[in-house]
């Protein structure tokens, strides 16, 4: 038994793989945490399991990357950096996996080369392997990473993105290959990415076999989802035709739309005469009972629908969507329209765009364009900023199909030939200036910043920035446990809540009255470590925010539009004011970018005119109707 | 028997202790403002004076009249207040109540600066050339000029009737001498009634040693050792250490000798203050006597283990000393630190008016608390702004340190910004921890005023515990 440790060079890594009779497996936390918990699963949670994981002997745990960088940041209020360096003091032995958005990063759009390798330099201290994906399976978009993956020493695992459909035979996906291994060398581990979890199980078997016959001295990793409840199915063809590698997660955790509980993956294998090299089936089980009591605590953020989706099959949405889409479609008021959605427009749009991959930024493309459609009533009527790119080519060529010519006219307009011509292309982003994002982020936060700070501003400006300043006011607080830190609707007077501090000093607070004082202020009352403590705060306003407003209709947004109040069009973030007071505007001018479902839409002017007034700035979070800008209309 | 405490907040407190270990009644008085004060609950009596501010506790005839009621044999005037004025002490003698203090001779010859210079120059005391009163007018402008081209700038303008650091300038040049006289005297005869002014060389960055005098009305005087007060701002003493770190014991006993000649020069009784000024070359001159007992003697009290404040009531009472020069022995260090209401990033500025929400004093071996507020109290805006004073001791200087900063950590005080993490940065600070300043100290100390009010981790978390709780859709979880 060959367990494979941190700290092996990516060639002696592979050359166990290939000797290696049996199968390994990766625990994919950070996945299970984003399929099925919103990406919310806490470093305090990771940190309970942290030695029994080690114990276990899995192949890396996948840990980070994804969406987990920001939503750490933005809502777990944890370092990314920081949970890595304490997961390792926990965890010596087991390799940490990233999933890589390529050219996207750990973010939604490209960004510039050097900011890329940057990141990648920075994270490859920590990650040792690299799960790289794009969603157009367009392999110049990885480069940079596999070079810095590479130059870092650590273990590339290039992606194929799975799909289902004509186009997506075993000839495409063999060829895909020999184009991903023409770049990175045979060095690797080869994933094949199905975070759909589609496709039968003989489908994925057959593919293995096909890639193992081209390349048979190449490593597959098979990665799959549970959505239809049938990956195990899926794993055991893989491992049945040669897969060195699949994905699990603790059973105590797994949800619908992650990955299949590990016991199970390796308890149905056996009966096929397939051992999972290195792993210790006690400690697994340890792992679950360990952490079993904290899942209550994260009950709120699964999914708004129990039990599986064998539907995924038509509407092929990635595992690590499925809850954020269907939270959307809850907040919305659309769950009605679901079906709708998924099993007709959904598959509809993706066979009008071209069949890709529905992964992010793609997928986000396609359900967004999907709900348009069905909520609006006229197709492509609406579309995003995204989708604009998507057909102008900024993402990369569409890999089997171009879109009809009525779409490209519907969302680039009648001269969308022209407009095709002149702005057609992979976007050429421009190197941004680091010295410079380094000085505007010490503007922002008061002292000189450390790189790996600045990594992560570079990924997320606005919210990394507020992030370092929350650390600075509150400290770590990834030591508060899930059911301190997700607590709703207050604690109990007299209840006691205990938590270690980041130095491993336990202490302990009791929660005290809360009474409202003469002068409007309310207080909160604590016993902290034996000693009484008083926070003031000032009373709630019965006002919102600047920009809240009853929520409006769609006709009574354009209404307004039209007389040069401009609303927002739909729930989501201001991204940028694009105009100044005072200044003169066309109709069809961008007047303002907002962003909703990780998509940015531009907001237009609908009349020609002056700036008059400017209600919202950039970051506030608006409901459809919230006031943006008046433009005064020139007589 | 019972005897009046003509004070307010850490000091009265402080008095009335001893008042009550000699199984004695103690008497507190107040004014309107402090009725909050705790110096009151701790005392046997309170009287109300009237609705000051301060102006009651300036009052002779309120106090006499105060003492006469509640039948008080005894006044000990404490620090500041009324504790100088020759004339309380008087006023105390004419209406048959014993003063705890000197007689009113000493406190008004030493309360003259001139006199005082002129007594300490026959007992050939060393001293910082000065003049005696300059004449008025043009002529004293001219003695003056005279005295800056003998001793060169910069000088030292002061008020003869100024103390505890008022009536002080610091004068550069022939031009702002002709300029600062005339202002000078304006505001001295305002402040102090007394329009006399004198000159004083500037010893550039000395340190600032007093000697603890202590003596009877049998003639015994002895010294209790040195005090180091040169963390000072804005002649504002802000750390007071015991003994004197100077590495030179034949220099620091030399001074302990020169104090008790100088207060026996002075007919000195009761407990003294005789201060020095130290140059770089070890040079030490005589500044002037204070006739109190002075916010730092818990210092001393910390080395010798001897009760200043006890031996002012027996003596006052006419009881010899109990002890002789050889039975004092200092041991280890002592530091105490004025826990001020204040801002010092604003410069120090007051914190009155402002609510104490959470009061956590620190303890522990070695360490001595004297102060007067407690959790609720809303500190009056009239007075000064002291809290308490935390006085640490320790047998070697880095363990006093240690437990100075080891306090201050402990030390939680919500409502007002106080001086203690300023106070905390000293505390880590490398010449301070080598033992190594003088008055310079602050200014050249400037990092010092970097720090954030609430460091401590738990205190940060228990923010966001209470964010949550207040919150109720937590943020978090939405």
């Amino acid at each position: 038994m060959t367990r494979i440790n941190q700290g092996t060079p990516a060639h002696t890594i592979v050359e166990t793989l290939r000797k290696t009779k049996g199968y390994y497996i990766t625990n994919t936390a950070r996945d299970l945490s984003q399929s099925d918990f919103k990406n919310r699963i806490l470093l305090h949670t990771d940190l309970m399991a942290a030695e029994s994981r080690d114990k276990a002997g899995y192949f890396s745990l996948e840990i980070t990357g994804g969406a987990s960088i920001h939503v750490d940041m933005l809502r777990k209020q944890v370092d990314p950096f920081l949970k890595l360096k304490k997961l390792r003091e926990h965890m010596p032995k087991t390799m940490f996996q990233t999933l890589c958005r390529g050219v996207n990063l750990f973010g939604y759009r490209p960004y510039p080369q050097n900011v890329i390798r940057f990141t990648v330099r920075e994270f490859a201290k920590y990650v040792d392997v690299w799960r790289t994906f794009d969603f157009l399976n367009h392999v110049p978009n990885m480069h940079a990473v596999f070079e810095e993956v590479g130059k870092a020493g650590k273990l590339n695992e290039p992606c194929l993105c799975f799909s289902t459909g004509p186009e997506h035979t075993n000839a495409y996906y063999v060829a895909k290959a020999g184009e991903l291994i023409d770049v990175t060398g045979r060095d690797i581990t080869l994933c094949i990415k199905n975070h759909g979890g589609l496709g039968t199980p003989t489908r994925i078997g057959e593919l293995v076999d096909a890639l193992k016959q081209k390349y048979p001295d190449v490593p597959i990793h098979y990665h799959g989802h549970n959505t239809d409840g049938n990956d195990v199915g899926r794993i055991v063809e893989a491992v049945k035709n040669g897969a060195s590698i699949v994905d699990g997660a603790d059973f105590a955790f797994t949800g619908f739309y992650g990955p299949p509980p590990v016991l199970t993956v390796v308890q149905t294998l056996k009966e096929f005469g397939f051992e999972a090299v290195g792993l210790e089936e006690d400690a697994v089980i340890e792992t679950s009972e360990v952490i079993r009591d904290q899942r209550q605590y994260y009950e709120q953020f699964e999914s708004q629908i129990k039990g599986f989706q064998p539907t995924v099959q038509i509407h092929k949405l990635p595992g690590g969507a499925m809850g954020s889409s269907l939270e959307q479609a809850a907040k919305g008021g659309f769950l009605d329209r679901m079906p709708e959605i998924l099993h007709k427009e959904l598959p509809r749009v993706q066979k009008e765009l071209g069949n890709y991959w529905s992964v992010t930024p793609g997928s986000q493309i396609l359900w967004t364009t999907a709900v348009a459609n069905v909520l609006d009533g006229e197709r492509y009527g609406n579309p995003s900023g995204d989708l604009r790119n998507l057909l102008l080519g900024k993402y990369g060529p569409f890999p089997f199909y171009e879109p009809e010519e009525w779409i490209y006219a519907k969302v680039l307009g009648d001269d969308w030939r022209t407009v095709l011509k002149e702005e057609g292309g992979v976007e050429k982003i421009a190197d941004m200036d680091l010295a410079h994002e380094r000085y505007s982020l010490a503007e922002q936060i008061g002292t000189e910043p450390t790189d790996e700070q600045l990594v992560l501003y570079l990924q997320h400006p606005n919210d990394a920035a507020e992030f370092f300043k929350f650390e600075h006011n509150y400290g770590q607080a990834h030591v508060l446990p899930p059911s301190i830190f997700f607590r709703r609707g207050g604690f109990e007077i007299g209840e006691n809540l205990s938590f270690r501090d980041y130095h491993g000093k336990e202490h302990m607070v009791e929660i005290g009255p809360s009474p409202m004082n003469d002068t409007g202020e309310a207080s909160v009352y604590l016993i902290v470590d034996h000693h009484q403590s008083i926070y003031n705060f000032k009373t709630k306003k019965a006002e919102g925010p600047a920009g809240a407003a009853q929520e409006l209709n769609k006709e009574e947004i354009l209404d307004l539009a039209k007389a040069g109040d401009v609303r927002s069009p739909f729930s989501g973030k201001i991204v940028e004011i694009s105009v100044v007071e005072g200044q003169e505007i066309l109709v069809g001018d961008r007047v303002a970018i907002m962003e909703a479902m990780k998509m940015q839409t531009p907001v237009l002017s609908e009349i020609e005119g002056i700036v008059t007034g400017i209600y919202a700035k950039k970051g506030d979070a608006l409901k459809p109707g919230g006031k943006i800008l008046k433009i005064d209309r020139n007589e | 028997m019972k005897i009046l405490v003509a004070n307010r907040g850490e000091i009265a407190i402080r008095i009335i202790r001893a008042i009550q270990e000699l199984g004695h009644e103690a008497v507190a008085v107040y004014e309107t403002p402090d009725e909050m004060s705790r110096h009151i609950r701790i005392a046997d009596e309170a009287i109300l004076l009237g609705d000051g501010p301060r102006c009651d506790y300036l009052n002779i005839e309120k106090i006499i009249r105060a003492a006469k009621r509640s039948e008080a044999c005894a006044i000990h005037p404490g620090y500041g207040f009324l504790a100088e004025n020759p004339f309380f002490a008087k006023a105390c003698a004419a209406a048959g109540l014993v003063f705890i203090g000197p007689t009113t001779e000493v406190i008004s010859n030493l309360g003259n600066k001139v006199i005082a210079r002129k007594i300490m120059a026959e007992a050939g005391i060393p001293m910082v050339p000065g003049t005696t009163n300059l004449k008025q007018g043009k002529e004293g402008i001219s003695e003056a000029l005279a005295f800056a081209a003998q001793y060169g700038y910069p000088i030292m303008l002061k008020a003869t009737s100024g103390g505890g650091g008022r009536g002080i300038r610091r004068i550069e040049s022939d031009a702002q001498m002709k300029e600062q006289i005339p202002v000078a005297r304006a505001e001295a005869l305002a402040a102090f009634n007394d329009d006399s002014v004198y000159l004083e060389k500037v010893v550039i960055n000395p340190k600032h040693v007093e000697v603890q005098i202590l003596a009877d009305s049998q003639g015994k005087t002895v010294h209790l050792g040195t005090r180091d007060c040169s963390i000072q701002r804005r002649n504002q003493k802000l750390i007071e250490i015991a003994p004197s770190m100077i590495k030179n014991q034949k220099l620091l006993d030399e001074i302990c000798e020169t104090a008790v000649r100088a207060a026996k020069a002075a007919n000195y009784l009761n407990a003294g203050t005789v201060e020095f000024l130290i140059d770089k070359d070890q040079n030490y001159y005589f500044m002037e006597i204070n006739t109190r007992v002075q916010v730092e003697h818990t210092v001393t009290e910390m080395i010798t283990g001897i009760d200043i404040v006890r031996n002012q009531i027996n003596i006052a009472f006419g009881k010899p000393l109990s002890f002789s020069q050889e039975d004092v022995q200092i041991r280890g260090h002592a530091i105490e630190v004025r826990i001020n209401a204040e801002d010092p990033k604003n410069d120090f500025m007051p914190e009155g008016g402002k609510k104490v929400s959470v009061y956590r004093s620190t303890g522990g071996f070695g360490v001595r608390l004297d102060g007067f507020v407690y959790q609720g109290y809303i500190i009056p805006e009239v007075y000064d702004s002291l809290l308490v004073k935390l006085t640490v001791h320790g047998f070697t200087w880095d363990e006093t340190v240690g437990r100075l900063k080891r306090c201050l950590q402990n030390f939680a005080i919500r409502g007002p910004k106080t001086t203690i993490p300023f106070y905390e940065n000293i505390a880590r600070e490398k010449d301070f921890v080598n033992g190594d300043f003088d008055t310079s100290y602050i200014e050249t100390h400037p990092h010092i005023f970097y720090y954030d009010e609430d460091t401590s981790e738990v205190g940060k978390l228990a923010r966001l515990i209470a964010e949550i709780h207040y919150a109720k859709e937590n943020p978090y979880a939405a």
